[in-house]
């Protein structure tokens, strides 16, 4: 007996899930979106440090590979005179210092005149005159010069690094040629990812090691590099294509050393973690959806459950009790008014039989007899209502028979017809051929009756009114409905009706004891009587009984 | 013919008063008792056409006092009228040989009619003399 329209509960349950999806998925968005924010500037952060720092790492090892160059030529200018050199010792003196054979590739001494006095190595050098390369201006005004990179007159990319050695009131040099190769492959050492590279520019921003993609002595694309200190990092973009870029300076030579890796690249593990975190996020905000899914049905469930068992207790407890005790006590007071109600008509006909009289003025005797009529009037009216209590009561005492529903139906059916003619309400029949089944006439027929002229009364006079009667077997039990599709009843009034006295009809057409007599007949039937109805959408009554009588036993009083 | 002889017993004195005033001014002769008991008695003084019984009341009841004189004199016709219907002690009432079983209050003139129907048949019963 739902007493809420079932759109009340699928409204609830929807506004339930929203809330508790909204509920959960909110923080979960906004926590991932402030966890994905730090964790991507944390990470940044790192990956810039890191850069920087292997960066500052290789400068330094660089800048010792060259340190350790130039002090060996100059432990060379030191140990040895130019005469002793030229005389020889050169040869010996490379073959101890070149080790590998790719760190340096040559070695020469060249006199203060720019003579290339003395040469071991693998090219003609010997011979050729610098007095005018500007190298050669610049190691004697500082003593000690490191060369960009050049091709020079043997076309191969090398530099060079020369120490002056003052001797005697005059100065030579002692120059070596670093091997381009063995210095780029020191250089490129630290690669990572995909498109990590470390390479040299010099002040023009010309490779001076050509990394992994570039070509010697080209522009970098960093145009001409500004000095600075330290290690700085930025991000930049080379033919549409964004770089993280760090860069350090060397000390001496100016070179720039630059690593250069593209910003998908570098951030990729990181794109890789967002991708799994927005994955796990998904399937968080998914579980958190059905969750409350789940949830919400069961809530609507229950509280489905609990209003249908509070309308149920609430009807049982009415019906159960409260009839009961009415049903006794309505007896007894029928039984005090009807004495009463018999002396007021006797003597009310006393009246009208003194009212005739003739000694009575015209006017006056008119009075007296209308006025008789009048308390004869409300007398019926009292009896009316004394007798549907007596009815009530739940002293019945018929007899039980085996009634063909059909056709005892039929008939009660065909008579409620004639009255529902004048009403305009189509009144239906679905029957269902039944065994015959056991029951007391007297009660079925005020049974159906009642809950028949209700009914009529909620229906008649409304456009398209149809009440229906059917009657079918379900699960044993002898079920017969009367569905209308009148205004239905509020929800307020749904506990209430089966009450004796409860009416919403005006004064003097119901009583408000139909259905509390019908409730009192079912139970006495071994029956249950139910109601479903909404305001607005009609009503159907449902009447269980048995297919055998309970005993008759409490009828003997 | 003599005035048809009415017996009204009730315990109610209001109704009994006023009733014996309807039914005297349409020419029955009324005796009242006020219990079960005071009705036998008025039965064993003399005989009466009609009773007008109620079941309910204190000492011995309606349904009592009407096999009692159903035994005494069978042709004495009674109805039963009743504040309190019963379907049971309408039908025992009937069985025992009641003229009719009236939930009041009845319409008093049906009321005067059945009584006096019931009277002249009682009458007709024991060969048209009075008491
Ligand atoms: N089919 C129905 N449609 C709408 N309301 C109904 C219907 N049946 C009963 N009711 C409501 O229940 C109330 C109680 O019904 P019940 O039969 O007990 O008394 P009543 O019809 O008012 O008076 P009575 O039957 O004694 O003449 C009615 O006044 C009405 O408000
Ligand atoms: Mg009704």
């Amino acid at each position: 007996m739902p007493g809420h329209p079932a759109g009340d509960y699928r409204r609830l349950r929807r506004s339930l899930v929203l809330r508790m999806a909204l509920v959960s998925v909110i923080p979960l968005l906004v926590v991932s979106a402030a966890n994905s924010w730090l964790f991507f500037r944390l990470n940044r952060a790192i990956v810039v440090d890191q850069h920087a720092l292997s960066l500052r790492h290789q400068r330094e090892a660089l800048e010792q590979f060259l340190a350790a160059r130039e002090a060996e030529l100059r432990a060379i200018t030191e140990r040895y005179t130019v005469a002793e050199l030229r005389g020889g010792e050169l040869d010996r003196v490379f073959r101890v210092i070149r080790q590998q054979p790719e760190v340096l590739s040559d070695i020469g001494v060249i006199d203060s005149r720019g003579d290339h006095v003395q040469y071991v190595g693998p090219f003609d050098l010997a011979g050729r005159n610098y007095r005018d390369a500007p190298w050669f201006a610049e190691v004697v005004e500082r003593g000690v010069y490191v060369s960009d990179v050049f091709l020079g007159y043997r076309g191969v990319p090398h530099f060079v690094i020369a120490v002056l050695r003052r001797e005697a009131g005059d100065f030579w040099i002692l120059r070596a040629t670093v091997s381009a190769d063995y210095f780029e492959r020191l250089v490129n050492v630290s690669r990572s990812g995909r498109t990590g590279e470390t390479f040299i520019v010099n002040e023009a921003g010309l490779y001076q090691t050509k990394g992994a993609h570039g070509r010697l002595l080209e522009p970098a694309g960093l145009g001409k590099p500004a000095w600075h200190e330290g290690t700085r990092v930025g991000e930049e973009e080379i033919g549409g294509t964004r770089y993280l870029v760090t860069t350090t300076w060397l000390g001496h030579p100016r070179w720039l050393l630059v690593y250069r890796q593209e910003l998908g690249d570098v951030f990729a593990p990181l794109f890789d973690a967002s991708l799994l975190g927005i994955g796990i996020w998904l399937l968080g905000a998914v579980g958190a959806v059905v969750l409350a899914l789940a949830v919400a049905r069961r809530q609507v469930r229950r509280i489905r459950q609990a209003d249908q068992e509070k309308d149920a207790m609430a009807q049982r407890l009415v019906a159960t009790g409260r009839v009961a005790a009415v049903g006794e006590m309505s007896a007894g007071l029928a039984h005090e008014i009807n004495n009463p109600l018999a002396t007021i008509d006797t003597l009310r006909t006393w009246i009208q039989d003194l009212g005739g009289a003739r000694s009575i003025p015209e006017e006056d005797r008119q009075e007296i007899l209308e006025s008789a009529g009048k308390i004869g009037e409300q007398v019926a009216r009292c009896k009316v209502i004394t007798q549907g209590l007596l009815k009530f009561s739940r002293r019945v005492d018929a007899q039980p028979e085996r009634i063909d529903v059909e056709a005892f139906l039929g008939e009660l059916c065909a008579v409620a017809r004639a009255r529902a003619r004048v009403d305009g309400v189509a009144l239906d029949t679905e029957f269902d051929k039944l065994p015959p089944f056991e029951c007391t006439p007297a009660h079925l027929q005020q049974i159906v009756m009642n809950v028949v002229n209700n009914a009529l009364d909620a229906t008649a006079g409304r456009p398209g009114a149809r009440v229906v009667v059917s009657s079918r077997l379900e699960g044993g039990r002898v079920v017969l409905r009367v569905r209308d599709n009148g205004p239905g009843i509020p929800r307020e009034n749904l506990t209430r009706i089966f009450q004796p006295f409860f009416t919403t009809k005006p004064v003097g057409r119901g009583t408000g004891l139909g259905l509390a007599i019908c409730y009192g007949l079912v139970q006495e039937l071994g029956g249950t009587i139910a109601v479903d109805s909404a305001a607005g959408g009609g009503t159907t009554f449902t009447i269980a009984l048995p297919q055998r009588a309970p005993d008759a036993g409490r009828s003997t009083p | 013919m003599t005035g048809l002889c009415v017996l009204l017993v009730d315990d109610e004195r209001e109704f009994t008063t006023a009733l014996t005033k309807v039914l005297r001014r349409r020419g029955f002769e009324v005796t009242v008792a006020e219990g079960g008991e005071a009705a036998l008695e008025r039965i064993a003084e003399r005989s009466f056409d009609a009773v007008v019984l109620d079941v309910k009341m204190p000492g011995r009841d309606g349904l009592d006092v009407l096999s009692e004189i159903k035994q005494r004199s069978p042709a004495t016709e009674v109805i039963l009228l009743t504040g309190h219907r019963s379907v049971v002690d309408e039908r025992d009432g009937l069985r025992t040989g009641a003229a009719a079983y009236l939930l009041k209050p009845h319409p008093i003139p049906d009321l005067v009619a059945r009584i006096e129907a019931a009277a002249v048949r009682s009458r007709a019963a024991r060969g048209g003399g009075g008491a």
